[in-house]
């Protein structure tokens, strides 16, 4: 499996006691696997994502990235790893182009200036390579933030809320991208509230709530399963009624 | 509207001294609070208590002896006001050129939501912001009147009203500046009219006083810094330099008359008064640029990390472009280079004057005359300054990268590569700085100190540049050291936190920092001390070398072992440890 996630719990120290943001989780995703990470704010999606990314360390548990485990192996696993969080934290100082050099020095990429030319031509960066991270827009920047991540050959890669800032043509692109990568072989798990995306870019979703998986398998099985959809439901409606949320149009 | 202000400030100051005040539960902030307290108990009482007591033996001694250095007191206090006010015209006419941030302007999101599309008008805006901005004027009016050193609390006192004056005029007038500015820029002929007369007006003033400075220089060129202050004081004193410097020698003049009868200091106040009410007018009277500037300032703003100071950074070529492979740590130091390459820091660059300011006059008073004996002495204290206090002034390591910490973790390099590779570039940057200064001082070495043999002075040179390296890295490791295991304690960027509680937390680092060199430089110090006491007789003078370079060994693998130590530290580092938005 390239991600392998074995009872993994995550807790915060807070003034208030301990507070567990994530409690006994466990997943796979496999080559090739488009995973779709929702639930609503709160859930641990975020936790979970920079957990997979060795931001965090696990409380308890283990987190495997093709076979290699995050606190024991780090450099093996991170090497397989692009981790695009949903808050582009660029360095003020750097251009759009030295971005991508350093990340392409520190993975080791060998071909840089061709995956370079592409991936700018490829997000719409033609012309910002020069450009400071403060000349940029919100989504330029999410932007730089997902060429950075693509630049290395990764064979697992991480996306938090990918489309946030993005305008529409942004969005289609990006959608076309995780989905070509996807087809590409690489593991990809996506956390978004955009439901309707995830219904139709991803393989298979899991559902989270209070740092509990409540909901795992294909659009599909989710709708086949009475407790949890009703028939020709779609996964907004599962996802209300599963998180326990009311619908808009009145049912629950 | 002013109610309105009033219920802000009110309320946001009671929040904030109750976010203080809870913050004192934790530890850190509890010990900072105790230190900055004792700190500032016995800065204050030990001056008062002191100066009292220098204040009594100065008018004995002067009545007793007639001592010209304390005659000349009183010359100075009659010439200070016109020398502060050339200052102060020089700093107005910087401000045109390069416009210092008032703050103003600086709406905070909040106000921009809920103030701009209120039924308030511009001027009433503009107000609320000179209200709000009060109680930090009056903390820094109080602080620096404490700081003053006069023997009497109401002398104090009268220090800390001539300041306030002198801090809001500042800020009144430099958004002025910055409205005028932006007017200049206005579509309307007759309003970019308007705008220019100011600075026309300042042109004048200073072509009269700049014309009247150079006669006077060209005519008797001064041998000293003392006699070129004498000079300056003289021309602000002749008729028309005289009527262009009042505005800013009114401003400055209740400063030097903290102690002077009470009809002279409310004389000179009523000046500043005056000033500081046309200054409000002329503000309040650009308020039609009000949008454009605060808009700049806005957008100024949004560049900036919440709580950080004003940093911004411009593409520059620097010439080294980053090698497709290689060592994780020179990675580190590219990175670190560009950010000092590229920074774009007024404040920044108004502390590094000061401090060029400050060691200046340090060269100054050693007491030889001539610039290469000047040059000499501000060279050896630029060097003691770049190895022994730069190391904690620049941040550009993992002071500022934990900001980053989410970034730098999803990175395939070891741990205490990351750690060496932060460290890198300021080392070898401060550890240049002092190699040139040495070598500026080892130059003029024979005018500062005619005294010293050459043998001498090049074996102490050598052995300071030998031994430089080591004590920048080793207060470098230090300073990361502590980031990376009390991570809570050290401010991230450029992050300056504030409060008594703040102050004692960086006492403390700093008083942390020295002991921990101090006990890092022993085991070298031992060892070139045996050196020295094993070849001193054979070598003389040139042991400095071989000591020094002993001591730096020694010294260079403890930091290499503390770097391989701080390893683990990095990778147990926990993301939610480092305090993000400290204030």
């Amino acid at each position: 499996m390239a991600i392998a996630v074995e009872h993994f719990s995550r807790t915060y120290a807070t003034s208030g006691g301990d507070f567990t943001a994530v409690n006994d989780l466990s997943f796979d995703v496999a080559s090739g696997e488009i995973v779709g990470l929702i639930g609503p704010n709160g859930a641990g999606k975020t936790t979970t994502l920079r957990s997979l990314a060795g931001i965090l360390r696990p409380t308890s548990g283990r987190v495997r990235i093709d076979g290699h485990d995050i606190i024991e192996d780090p450099l093996e696993a991170k090497r397989r790893l692009a981790f695009m969080p949903d808050e582009p934290h660029l360095f003020e100082y750097l251009t759009v182009d030295e971005h991508l050099r350093l990340v392409a020095r520190l993975y080791g990429v060998t071909d840089f200036a061709r995956r370079s030319a592409v991936l700018i031509e490829e997000l719409e960066l033609k012309g910002k390579e020069q450009s400071l991270p403060g000349e940029l827009s919100r989504g330029m920047r999410q932007k730089v933030i997902i060429a950075c991540g693509l630049v290395r050959e990764a064979t697992t890669l991480l996306f938090d809320e990918p489309l946030t800032g993005l305008d529409p043509l942004g969005i289609r692109r990006m959608r076309e991208t995780i989905v070509a990568r996807g087809r590409a072989g690489a593991a990809i798990l996506l956390s978004s509230h955009l439901l309707h995306l995830v219904e139709e870019i991803c393989t298979r979703v899991i559902i989270m709530d209070r740092g509990n998986k409540i909901a795992d398998g294909t659009v599909e099985e989710l709708r086949a399963r009475a407790d949890l959809a009703e028939a020709g439901s779609n996964l907004e409606q599962i996802f209300l009624r599963v998180t326990g949320q009311r619908d808009p149009s009145g049912q629950m | 509207m002013f109610a309105a202000s009033l219920y802000i400030i009110v309320c946001s100051a009671r929040n904030r001294a109750r976010a203080r005040l809870r913050r004192l539960r934790e530890p850190r902030y509890f010990i900072g609070a105790i230190v900055g307290a004792a700190y500032m108990y016995f800065s204050f009482f030990g001056r008062l208590r002191s100066a009292r007591s220098s204040a009594a033996r100065d008018s004995a001694r002067a009545r007793g002896t007639g001592d010209p250095a304390l005659a000349a007191g009183p010359a100075l206090v009659a010439a200070g006001p016109a020398l502060a006010g050339i200052s102060l015209l020089v700093v107005t006419v910087v401000s045109w050129l390069a416009p210092f941030d008032s703050g103003l302007l600086d709406f905070s999101d909040a106000e921009v939501e809920f103030l701009f599309p209120a039924p308030v008008s511009r001027r009433q805006l503009l107000i609320h912001r000179m209200l709000r901005s009060q109680i930090g004027l009056l903390f820094g009016a109080i602080i620096l009147g404490i700081a003053v050193p006069s023997p009497y609390g109401f002398g104090r006192l009268r220090m800390g009203v001539a300041m306030w004056f002198l801090l809001v005029t500042g800020k009144v007038y430099f958004t002025g500046v910055s409205l005028a500015r932006a007017r200049l820029r206005s579509a309307s002929a007759r309003t970019r009219r308007v705008a220019w007369l100011p600075v026309a007006v300042l042109t004048a003033a200073i072509a009269i006083v700049a014309s009247a400075i150079a006669r006077a220089f060209l005519a008797a060129p001064p041998s000293s810094v003392r006699r070129a202050l004498q000079l300056l004081s003289e021309v602000s004193l002749q008729p028309l330099p005289r009527i262009v410097l009042w505005p800013f020698a009114a401003i400055t003049s209740p400063l030097f008359l903290s102690s002077a009868p009470a009809g002279a200091y409310l004389a000179a106040l009523a000046g500043s008064a005056v000033v500081l009410a046309l200054s409000t007018a002329w503000v309040l009277k650009s308020d039609e640029a009000f949008q454009d500037a605060a808009a700049e300032a806005a957008q100024r703003r949004k560049r900036q990390p919440q709580g950080q100071l004003a940093v911004s950074y411009r593409t520059r070529s620097a010439g080294w472009t980053l090698a497709p492979t290689g060592r994780p740590e020179a990675a580190f130091a590219w990175k670190a280079a560009m950010q000092t390459l590229r920074v774009v820091d007024k404040r920044g660059l108004a502390r590094f004057v000061a401090i060029l300011f400050v060691l200046t006059l340090a060269a100054t008073s050693v007491g030889r005359e001539g610039p290469a004996a000047t040059l000499g002495a501000f060279a050896i204290a630029a060097a003691l300054f770049a190895i022994l206090m730069a190391p904690q002034i620049l941040r550009v390591d993992m002071r500022q990268d934990l900001r980053h910490l989410e970034l730098l973790k999803t990175w395939p390099v070891k741990s205490s590569a990351v750690v060496r590779g932060e460290l890198l570039w300021p080392g070898v940057f401060l550890t240049a700085i002092a190699w040139t200064m040495i070598a500026v001082a080892m130059t003029l070495s024979g005018t500062v100190m005619p005294k010293v043999g050459l043998g001498w002075r090049l074996g102490g040179g050598g052995a300071i540049a030998i031994v430089a390296p080591a004590l920048v890295f080793a207060q470098l490791t230090i300073q990361n050291a502590v980031a990376l295991v009390f991570p809570a304690w050290v401010p991230l960027g450029n992050q300056r936190p504030r409060g008594l509680d703040a102050m004692g937390q960086r006492l403390i680092m700093l008083g942390g920092t020295w002991l921990s060199l101090v006990v890092m430089a022993l085991p070298g110090a031992l060892a070139g001390a045996i050196i020295w006491y094993a070849l001193g007789r054979f070598l003389g003078p040139a042991v400095l070398v071989p000591a020094a370079a002993v001591c730096t060994v020694t010294i260079a693998l403890e930091v290499l072992l503390a770097t391989e130590a701080l390893g683990p530290a990095y990778e147990q580092l926990d993301l939610m440890a480092v305090e993000r938005d400290e204030q």
